[in-house]
């Protein structure tokens, strides 16, 4: 009797699955996927840290003791680094470092906003779809799927060259279609983790004891989707970072004088040959933050078992 | 006819490969290609598993419908008069009455949509009046060089990334394993553009010297196509960086996905069975556990080639191929909207295509998908 007791008593779906299974899977303090300690590590903060000190550098960049971004040090074209100018500086001697971190602000802010816009809208096409299913969730589904079949990047190229030829407000442009080309796929992800614990024993008891839909929806399973929202939102501003440097690279995102991480490449590619810092300073930076984000998204993902074959 | 059933997929893959080395040779019309791909596809498919294949097919045709609407609104609703707003504001009065009559500017949207899309339906996807040339005929010449820079790039990456993949699963947890995924991990971060870039410094502009020592040599071009019938071998030549740069991150992001898979794959009890009986550890990795773990990874290569349909744009354009990517670039900047609406139809219907090819192939892997 105590046996049986004990085995329904259960609600952890960890142990569940042991009880039915019979193989040993790790005790939680342990994560399910790699059987790690529930750990951070080293690397972790170091990402952490370098993206607080890059987001701290891009919002103060005006306060910063660092050089002008656009003025054109005489004698100083294509030196290489110095103490003064730790990224050395491009064809016209603009400082590359104080470039760098003055692109960074476009980027941060480009695929921040556009990532919260995304995180916001799709969170809540993903929330409705996955809680109520039936119709609403065919029709929303097909018409995801059906904005995901668009070739995106040609779609926010045309768009944001279309309605703002002469780029007097590329950011906002970049901003509203990267963030309404992002709610898809982030709608898609939450829904199907919402999916996952919408059928769970504490859902059914919420409807058992009258709760409303809005209620269920937001105070019971919404703080269960969180952290894949999380480290799936961090994950994907990477890819926006990447979009927002690709755009211009292609010369179009926001345009000169603002300096911007993609640009930046692109003209430097030119001097490959004689001054290869040009291009790869901020190649470099805008590398370390796609990893970084990419790491602290996994390292999340990890900790709270978001486990992928469920999305 | 049990023998095609059984098959079906294998056969349906092979033809679809003819077809598509066939065009590269032959250059048929773009929409025969297309056509013989979706007829094999679709017949191959129905043969297999009917009326689930049908409905899929009849799916796709509401899509290319809203794609090609949608876009058609985009081009109609720019503030301002189209016709001037195609030829720049410098253009002649008689131009633009030109260009407004070509393009029946004077008639309502819907019958507009209506005419392209009977035009298009016949392979007729109007003249350009800015490159003044067919846009159909545009497209098939950019066409093959997107796709024979994918091909390329998806025989790099799936070549080294499954072998890797396999590895890694099945010395889970060791020093190779540790060491592959933090090389995938670094090159998932790594956007292609600047792989591209790093690759021409290193391979074809000479390297780097730091510190006295210096890396890289002029082997490769770095910006000029060759066709294939021209000379293969500087063909090859002209291809591998910009396949190379792609390629990359594809290796990485296959691996990861292949990895996961297939060690949970190999926890399962048909393994320890296979094992049990004596198998030698190669053949049921590559016998057993490879098949039922792909199925992630296909889903994922169809989405990359369905997508590498337009052509990795920024990798085009940085090596200056004249791809569909490129093509469809310069038609944005030069706001050439009836060769932006061609291509987006042309892209999108590669795509959903792809993403038919992918479920005929899971029949194919997958037995109990079969009817």
């Amino acid at each position: 009797m105590t046996e049986t007791l004990r085995q329904t008593d259960v609600t952890e779906p960890t142990e569940l699955a042991q009880i039915e299974t019979g193989l040993e899977i790790p005790p939680p303090e342990r994560s399910l996927v790699t059987g790690r300690k529930r750990r951070f590590g080293f690397m972790f903060w170091l990402a952490v840290t370098f993206l607080v000190v890059l987001l701290f550098s891009a919002f103060f960049a005006n306060l910063l003791p660092i050089n002008d971004y656009d003025t054109a040090f005489s004698g100083r074209s294509r030196e290489g680094p110095t103490w003064d100018f730790p990224f050395g500086n491009d064809n016209i001697g603009q400082d590359v470092f104080s470039r760098t971190i003055h692109g960074a602000r476009v980027s941060l802010i480009v695929s921040g906003v556009a990532t919260l816009i995304g995180v916001f809208f799709g969170g809540l096409i993903g929330l409705i779809t996955g809680y109520f299913r039936r119709t609403v969730d065919a029709v929303v589904t097909s018409m995801v799927d059906l904005v995901l079949a668009f070739p995106a990047l040609i779609l926010a190229l045309a768009i944001i060259l279309f309605f703002d030829s002469e780029g007097e407000s590329r950011m906002f442009w970049l901003i509203v279609t990267l963030g309404l080309l992002s709610i898809p796929p982030i709608a898609r992800i939450v829904r199907a983790s919402v999916l996952t614990v919408a059928d769970r024993e504490f859902v059914q008891s919420a409807h058992l004891l009258g709760a409303r839909n809005g209620r269920i929806m937001f105070r019971e399973i919404l703080p269960n989707v969180i952290p894949a929202i999380l480290s799936y939102s961090l994950v994907f501003m990477a890819v926006l970072v990447v979009v927002e440097s690709g755009i211009g690279f292609l010369g179009l995102s926001v345009p000169p004088p603002q300096p911007t991480w993609g640009d930046m490449i692109n003209k430097g590619r030119n001097e490959l040959e004689i001054a290869a810092h040009i291009a790869l300073f901020p190649a470099l930076v805008l590398f370390l933050t796609v990893l970084s984000l990419n790491y602290i998204g996994d390292k999340l993902r990890e900790l709270f078992d978001v486990r992928e074959s469920f999305l | 006819m049990t023998f095609v059933r059984q098959h079906v997929g294998v056969m349906a893959t092979v033809a679809i490969v003819a077809v598509v080395v066939g065009s590269f040779v032959l250059r048929p019309p773009m929409l025969l290609t297309f056509a013989l791909i979706l007829v094999i596809g679709i017949g191959a498919a129905a043969v297999a598993n009917g009326s689930q294949v049908l409905r899929k097919v009849l799916g796709l045709i509401p899509v290319l419908f809203v794609i090609t609407f949608f876009t058609f609104l985009i081009m109609n609703a720019l503030p301002g008069d189209l016709a001037v707003n195609m030829l720049g504001p410098g253009a002649t009065p008689q131009a633009v009455a030109q260009i407004r009559e070509d393009l029946n500017l004077d008639d309502p949207l819907l019958v507009r949509y209506g005419d392209w899309l009977g035009d298009a339906v016949t392979g007729d996807l109007g003249v350009s009046p800015i490159r003044q040339e067919e846009v159909a005929s545009g497209i098939t010449n950019a066409l093959p060089v997107s796709l024979q820079l994918m091909l390329y790039a998806q025989i790099i990456s799936i070549g080294i990334a499954v072998p890797l993949g396999v590895y890694s699963a099945y010395r889970a947890g060791s020093k190779g394993d540790r060491a592959s995924s933090t090389v995938a991990f670094g090159f998932l971060a790594m956007p292609s553009f600047i792989l591209a870039v790093l690759l021409v410094l290193f391979f074809s502009l000479g390297g780097l010297s730091i510190f006295g020592f210096h890396v890289g040599a002029e082997v490769l071009p770095s910006a000029r196509y060759i066709p294939f019938g021209e000379n293969p071998l500087e063909h090859f030549k002209s291809l591998i960086l910009p396949a190379m740069a792609l390629a990359a991150g594809q290796v990485a992001i296959y691996m990861r996905l292949l990895r996961t898979d297939m060690i949970s794959t190999l926890q399962q009890d048909f393994i320890q069975m296979a094992r049990a009986k004596g198998m030698p550890d190669r053949a049921i990795l590559w016998r057993h556990a490879l098949r039922p773990s792909s199925f992630t990874l296909l889903t994922v290569i169809g989405l990359t080639i369905g997508t590498l349909i337009g052509g990795a744009l920024i990798i085009e354009v940085i090596f200056t191929l004249p791809g569909l990517g490129s093509y469809v670039f310069e038609a944005i900047t030069r706001r050439d909207f009836i060769a932006v609406q061609g291509s987006v139809l042309v892209i999108a219907a590669g795509y959903v295509m792809v993403l038919l090819i992918v479920d005929l192939l899971y029949i194919a892997l997958d037995p109990r998908l079969r009817a």
